[in-house]
């Protein structure tokens, strides 16, 4: 293949340019431009929903006389926000080889508190919560004690940020996040497991509290047509506060069909248990990650197997098992592997979903596993991937 | 069906996730497929647990290579993570070589913007050293 890559990887020039606007301890306001709204998009989705961090995962209540129900106090655990530092050498607890979970994949926290005799409600915050290792010592820092994210002068945020897994704070008293409120005589103790998760499978894992992103603020590229009540629309909408940044539509100009978005302004606001600039490169790197797991399935080599199965020949991985699999044509696509339970465990590399399989009824108990222009028998170890002749 | 670990759930237990690992070997779900009807220069593919964040920019990053004559990428349903993504090339070109050379592409692609980003945020924090950007 002989086309020249020239997204600036050599030049200064082309190439994506970053420009920072402005920054603070829980936001980076920036310019991402000469890149594509694909990768930037991309970028965007992965800092929203795909970086791990730690958050509460497992109540264990020992005593709740409070008003609020076990499960509504261990949901707003959950939602406190705790540091994510070091989370890169922590392992997802279903991937441990721990029992149960351990230090490597878990945090534990702890909260105690009573209202033993005050008339007034005793409020419970983020910062009575306090961190013990699985084997129940204690972690203190006087360092960082529980402040975090309070104005500080020329601190760099991997400092500031507290040890794994205590609850970020970051208002002014240095209280925390309100968990409950307890009259007299209300007790609450709890031991919380946290773990380590990514937004995908629940928002408390998420290390974003918004991210804004505008391109085209003159909407030169009519990408979006401007609702109006009256007959001109620009007189309704509000001016973009990037619209400095670019030029204006002149009057007479004709529209530009071809152009394709190429300056984004992103407002990266993150929740305090990540130092912004550490959640977009964290979201980078989770991108990258992704690609080279596709690579990696795609680059399994050739000749023993299958990295890339062929749906329709659900050949188990092995060629020779084809044909009296294939035999048992039933409707259900494939023939072999019908308990996909079963299927799954035995050939670990198809992981296939049946409601997939069974769209290719087509292809179900006929000529063992031609259906996809490759033989069973080891058809893919062949010079080319899809066999010879499909068509 | 309980033995498909479905990675993305939480346990309901901690130390349920022994389910999971079924066996000896270690799991590895493959989660690229080759649909019917591919040949060497023109392929779908099916990417389980993928949507339009590894999706839109594959097929950017593909439809750059001029040797591609038509990229594509498509979810079947919403309820179900599987992206499809179909390449045909013109004359020979294998279409295993462009998907692996659009996979890396983008992940050096990658590698420029959060250089270009940790250049410009070093920047910003020479010029500004009353507002520190976090590290």
């Amino acid at each position: 293949m002989n086309f020249d890559m020239d997204y600036g990887l050599d030049g200064e020039d082309t190439g994506p340019r970053v420009t920072i606007r402005n920054v603070n301890e829980t936001t980076i306001d920036f310019l991402l431009s000469s890149t594509s709204l694909a990768l930037a998009n991309s970028i965007r989705r992965t800092m929203l929903a795909e970086i791990p961090t730690i958050a509460i995962d497992l109540v264990e209540v020992e005593s709740n006389t409070s008003v609020l129900a076990d499960e509504f106090l261990a949901h707003r655990l959950g939602l406190i926000p705790l540091s994510t530092r070091g989370v890169e050498e922590m392992i997802y607890t279903r991937d441990c080889t721990c029992e149960e979970f351990c230090d490597n994949c878990a945090v534990i926290l702890r909260l105690h508190a009573a209202n033993r005799n005050s008339d007034e409600n005793v409020k419970v915050f983020a910062k009575d919560l306090f961190c013990e290792t699985v084997g129940g010592q204690q972690i203190q820092d006087p360092r960082y004690g529980h402040r975090n994210g309070a104005p500080r002068d020329g601190l760099s945020g991997a400092e500031e940020l507290p040890p794994r897994g205590q609850p970020v704070i970051m208002d002014p008293k240095g209280n925390g996040a309100l968990i409950c409120q307890l009259r007299r005589g209300q007790e609450l103790r709890v031991r919380c497991i946290a773990k380590k998760g990514i937004a995908k499978e629940h928002a408390k894992w998420a290390p974003t509290a918004a991210i804004g992103f505008e391109y085209d603020p003159h909407n030169k590229l009519r990408h979006t047509t401007l609702w109006s009540e009256g007959p001109n629309a620009k007189e309704e909408w509000p001016e973009s506060k990037n619209k400095d940044w670019e030029e204006p539509e002149q009057e007479g100009e004709p529209f530009r069909y071809d152009e394709e978005p190429t300056q984004f302004y992103i407002n990266l606001e993150g929740t305090g248990v990540m130092p912004p600039d550490q959640i977009l490169h964290a979201g980078i790197r989770t991108l990258q990650q992704k690609l080279a797991m596709i690579i990696q399935q795609l680059g399994t080599t050739n000749d023993s197997g299958h990295e890339l199965a062929p749906a329709a020949t659900d050949n188990g991985g092995m060629g020779g098992m084809s044909p009296p699999m294939a035999a048992n044509g039933t409707a259900y696509g494939n023939g072999n592997q019908t308990a996909y339970g079963g299927g799954g465990g035995q050939t670990p590399a198809f992981g296939m979903t049946p409601a997939y399989q069974g769209q290719q009824t087509a292809y179900g108990g006929q000529t063992p596993g031609y259906g996809g222009g490759t033989t069973p028998y080891g058809g893919m170890g062949g010079a080319t991937p899809y066999g010879r002749s499909g068509y | 069906m309980a033995t498909d670990g479905d990675h993305e759930m939480a346990d309901a237990t901690a130390g349920a996730e022994a389910n999971g690992t079924s066996g000896d070997f270690v799991k590895e779900k493959q989660r690229l497929r080759l649909l019917p009807g591919s040949s060497d220069t023109q392929a779908s593919f099916a990417f389980e647990k993928e949507d339009h964040t590894l999706g839109n920019a594959l097929r950017y990053m593909i439809m750059k290579n001029p040797d591609v004559e038509f990229c594509g990428y498509s979810i079947p349903h919403p309820s179900e993570t599987v992206m499809n993504l179909r390449i045909q090339t013109w004359d020979n070109v294998s279409v295993m070589d462009v998907l692996k050379r659009g996979l890396s592409d983008l992940a050096d692609l990658c590698d420029v913007v959060e250089d270009k980003f940790t250049a410009a945020r070093d920047d910003f924090n020479d010029s500004h050293p009353d507002r520190v950007a976090t590290k």
